[in-house]
């Protein structure tokens, strides 16, 4: 491993489906030599890109699960972590983005700026991750590098600036023009790994010197020298100009831009000058974590391998070997031997061995210092689970982790399936916090949640594959809630004082929607001169949240309530946990019946993007579905349009929009809000709940 | 109720107009004025008004992408709505949204032909059918007045009513009529011209050619810091 950390760069790929992310990444390894050999992602050859290491990934052409892989260039060591970009596997992309320091944007020089770009573009936000631009396949007809540079300003508001300029486009495309040192690069030898520099062409030397002027007018706000050099009309070091950059970059006020095409072998050397250059090292980003013996006050970590050890396990995978738990480390080393502390159970455990990844190969090593990924074997945590030196107490932030809004009943063809989906379920779901599962109480079957259509499909597939586990599986089903419209009291007395030990208990309150933020529950205790005592008041909470799992109405999960208690009675003899908690459930029934409840159901953004002919009818089908359509942009011979619609309408969509566009639309889709159903779909839910229940009866 | 509030608290009723939507059916109307004065800020208003009232806004834009249109609907009608409670505001929000369709082109693409066709696939379908259409960031001089005269008579034959908006420029000259020389070549279509000027701290919204009474009571203003509308004494 590199022994300073000013030499390492962790950098996701991230991007929209398609976008070449996985063809780039190979190119890259194969340029710093650490595979020697280049596979098409689609190839003939069979073998598939070497990331894409499941057989799904290679089949479907798609990348799945992150994989992570390093390299060296130009006396940098850089860790790749590749990401899927279908908006199904967010999950993936969130946490590499969590652990990464600095991202490439891929963006096809075509289809420019699409949904995903702008998912994946928030997820950056969030994280505040620095990134650069990479446009990719200006080999492709239509290649129109400078409109995707207007739609990285218009779409994501990023200052984006050509650090290059294309030599031809299309068919055409020979090669680039580098900005900073006015030369024209071209890619020759048989995979395009000898880069040979040359004068610019003479009929695109007055554009190149006008795109130069821009960008180091962009990067001058970043640098006095800079401005100062500029307006002195003296010359300027290339130094000067790529500290600006950098220093526009990691501020995330300056989006760098570069051009190529990965699968023409073009453009992946300067792209890679560009990684080390302009994105940051584990020192240049601020990295923080809660420390929990001092109610959580934040504490900054120092990439100083001589500190103690904080690290984050990111991503679990179960090998061969059995659980491989993949840890970005914050602060100190982590070596073999060590002894760490998972901050979440209080577990000590003793480093085992210690591996750096290769997609799905394994090298060993001593060590993985501040700074670095790493992935260790035989440690049993969850993902998001930090580990510390012992002696501290610190935890850091929490992923985001998107709620599930669809599920589906699966059922295992026979018993040898049932076990090993049983296996299956229980490794996926550690992975994987997006994908749930339980078994319904009525009807015993396994349900298994996740974030769309393919994600679930996804996971059955590889349950067949992966366990020899054949399914099948029901009607996909839709994560209504419950919620209150008006607030309501309640009082309700619980009494069982019939002989023997009884049971009793008053609770009396209210409850009434929540306005303001976000949460599912408010619980409030006003309850004054211990009419409830306060050993039971913790039971009376249990048993609202009890009834809020399943709702009175359709035994949905009730969310957006607040409970408010303000009286109550106790008896010395027959008061109990339980009969509070009993108490609390009728409280909650009563006031509930009044509080004129409704349902919600999910509502996925949808943005679907179609040759214009077809505009007419993809906004009938989006229609038809209880679509409400938010616009449509006009992208010169393709259409987006973008659309809130129920996610009960959404199944089966892909197949009509496909037949309905000969295969040439395609969407995303991803949750937006919850909102209230219309009567008539709340009366045929009531009527398909009715039926479940009479037939599990 | 918070709807009604809303429509009633509207000063754009001061106009003096015979109708709320101070445009009838077939009309075409112009907001003048500079860059970044606040021409789109009117109009959205313009269509959040109507949007209150359960009329359907066609709201076109040749400059900005949907999500950036709609951002200033978003943030209009939440100024609009401050003072009361967010779920109020959200659940108003929710239920006018559908009166609103959003469409984008590229300025050198646009063409009257094609925004009927787009306009056909919604009605057609029933997907959805505006009585407002706004026009944002068309350039006018002579040679659009030919496409004038056919969004004149789209308008007619679909019952709708027009506004655009007309970027000026400091360096230009105005006519006898007040109007910027470029835009006087076509002014005679429009049935109504707004102009927006900026005094001091405020913006003004004046009247410089329409139909109908005399504007009753004081000039409206342009608030620059919310870009709401408001009445001079406020």
């Amino acid at each position: 491993m590199s022994s300073t950390v000013e030499k390492v760069r962790n950098i996701g790929i991230s991007a929209h489906i398609d976008s070449g992310k996985t063809t780039l990444t190979e190119r890259i390894l194969f340029y710093t030599k650490r595979i020697h050999a280049i596979h098409d992602v689609k190839g003939k050859d069979g073998v598939g890109a070497t990331m894409d290491s499941m057989e799904l990934e290679k089949e479907r052409g798609i990348t799945i699960a992150s994989a992570a892989t390093f390299c060296e260039w130009q006396g940098h060591e850089i860790n790749i972590i590749d990401t899927p970009g279908h908006v199904d596997f967010t999950i993936e992309v969130e946490r590499s983005l969590r652990v990464l320091d600095g991202a490439v944007l891929v963006l096809c020089s075509v289809g420019g700026v699409q949904s995903q770009s702008i998912t994946v573009d928030m997820q950056m936000k969030r994280y505040k991750v620095p990134c650069i631009a990479f446009i990719n396949k200006c080999d492709r007809s239509g290649a129109d590098p400078a409109r995707v540079i207007a739609q990285l300003h218009s779409k994501l508001g990023h200052n984006a600036v050509a650090m290059q300029m294309p030599i031809g486009l299309e068919a055409d495309f020979r090669g680039v023009i580098d900005l900073l040192s006015m030369k024209a690069f071209y890619f020759e030898g048989e995979n395009g790994e000898q880069v040979r520099s040359d004068e610019i062409p003479a009929e695109l030397l007055a554009a190149a010197r006008s795109k130069r002027e821009e960008m180091i007018d962009a990067a001058s706000l970043f640098s006095d020298e800079l401005t100062e050099a500029i307006l002195e009309e003296s010359s300027i070091p290339d130094a000067l100009i790529i500290d600006a950059v950098r220093k526009g970059t990691l501020l995330r006020k300056f989006t760098p831009v570069f051009l190529g095409s990965a699968y023409k072998n073009k453009g992946v050397q300067p792209l890679l000058d560009a990684v080390n250059q302009y994105l940051p090292c584990p020192a240049d980003v601020e990295n923080t974590a809660l420390d929990l013996d001092h109610e959580e006050a934040l504490v900054y970590l120092l990439p100083d391998s001589s500190l103690p050890i904080v690290a984050l396990a990111f991503k679990l995978e179960d090998g061969t070997y059995g659980q491989l738990t993949y840890v970005r480390v914050y602060q100190g080393t982590l070596a073999k031997g060590a002894v760490i502390v998972n901050t979440r159970t209080g577990k000590k455990t003793k480093v085992g061995r210690v591996v750096r990844m290769h997609a799905d190969q394994m090298e060993d090593i001593e060590a993985a210092a501040a700074g670095y990924i790493a992935a260790l074997f035989g440690i049993e945590c969850a993902s998001g689970d930090t580990f510390v030196s012992p002696g501290l107490n610190l935890t850091m932030t929490s992923m985001f982790v998107p709620k599930p809004v669809i599920s589906l009943a699966i059922f295992p063809k026979d018993n040898k399936s049932q076990i090993n989906m049983s296996k299956a379920l229980n490794r996926f779901t550690k992975e994987d916090p997006t994908f749930r599962t339980h078994v319904d109480d009525e009807t015993n079957e396994t349900i298994i949640e996740g974030m769309g259509e393919l994600h679930l499909e996804i996971y059955v597939e590889r349950m067949k594959r992966e366990y020899g586990t054949d399914v099948d599986t029901g009607k996909p089903r839709v994560a209504y809630r419950e919620t209150i419209t008006q607030r309501a009291e309640f009082n309700y007395t619980h009494k069982k004082q019939t002989g023997g030990s009884g049971q009793y208990g008053r609770v009396a309150g209210y409850m009434e929607p929540i306005t303001e933020g976000d949460e599912d529950f408010i619980f409030d205790n006003q309850v004054r001169g211990g009419s409830i005592p306060t050993q039971y008041i913790a039971a009376c909470e249990k048993g609202f949240l009890q009834c809020l799992a399943k709702g009175p109405k359709m035994e949905f999960p009730v969310t957006g309530v607040k409970i408010v208690i303000n009286d109550g009675a106790s008896h010395a003899v027959d008061s109990s946990d339980m009969a509070f908690q009993a108490a609390a459930r009728g409280a909650f029934r009563e006031g509930y019946a009044k509080a004129r409840s409704v349902i919600h159901e999910p509502i996925m953004k949808v943005v679907v993007e179609t040759p214009t002919e077809f505009q007419g009818g993809v906004m009938g089908l989006l229609n038809q579905r209880r679509g409400m359509i938010v616009g449509a942009q006009d992208e010169g011979p393709m259409t987006v349009v973008e659309a809130q619609v129920p996610l009960g309408e959404m199944f089966g969509f892909s197949t009509v929009l496909r037949s309905s566009t000969q295969g040439k639309a395609q969407f995303t889709m991803e949750f937006a809000l919850y909102r209230q159903i219309p009567q008539s779909i709340a009366e045929k839910i009531a009527e398909e709940f009715a039926l479940r229940k009479k037939s599990a009866a | 109720m918070l709807k009604k509030e809303l429509i009633l608290r509207n000063p754009l009723r001061q106009l003096g107009f015979e109708t709320e939507d101070i445009l009838p059916a077939g009309a075409i109307g112009a907001v003048l004025s500079h860059a970044g004065v606040g021409k789109t800020a009117l109009l959205v208003q313009l269509a959040l008004n109507g949007m209150l009232r359960s009329r359907n806004v066609l709201h076109i834009s040749l400059n900005d992408p949907v999500n950036k249109v709609n951002l200033w609907y978003n943030e209009l009608f939440h100024h609009l709505a401050g003072r009361y409670e967010g779920a109020q505001i959200n659940s108003l929000w929710e239920s006018v949204l559908p009166h609103r369709f959003i469409m984008t082109f590229r300025v050198e693409s646009f063409t009257v032909p094609k925004l009927e066709e787009r306009l056909s696939d919604l009605t057609e379908q029933g997907i959805f059918s505006p009585v407002m259409m706004i026009i944002d960031g068309l350039h006018f001089d002579e040679s659009r007045r030919s496409d004038l005269n056919d969004l004149k008579a789209l308008a007619a034959k679909n019952g709708i009513h027009i506004w655009f908006t007309v970027r000026t420029h400091r360096h230009e000259s105005s006519g006898s009529d007040g109007l910027p020389v470029s835009f006087s070549a076509v002014a005679g279509l429009f049935d109504l011209v707004l102009e927006l000027q900026p005094e001091h701290a405020d913006v003004h919204i004046k009247l410089l050619r329409g139909s109908g009474s005399t504007p009753v009571g004081s000039p409206l203003l342009l608030d620059p810091s919310t870009m709401l509308i408001k009445d001079k004494e406020l």
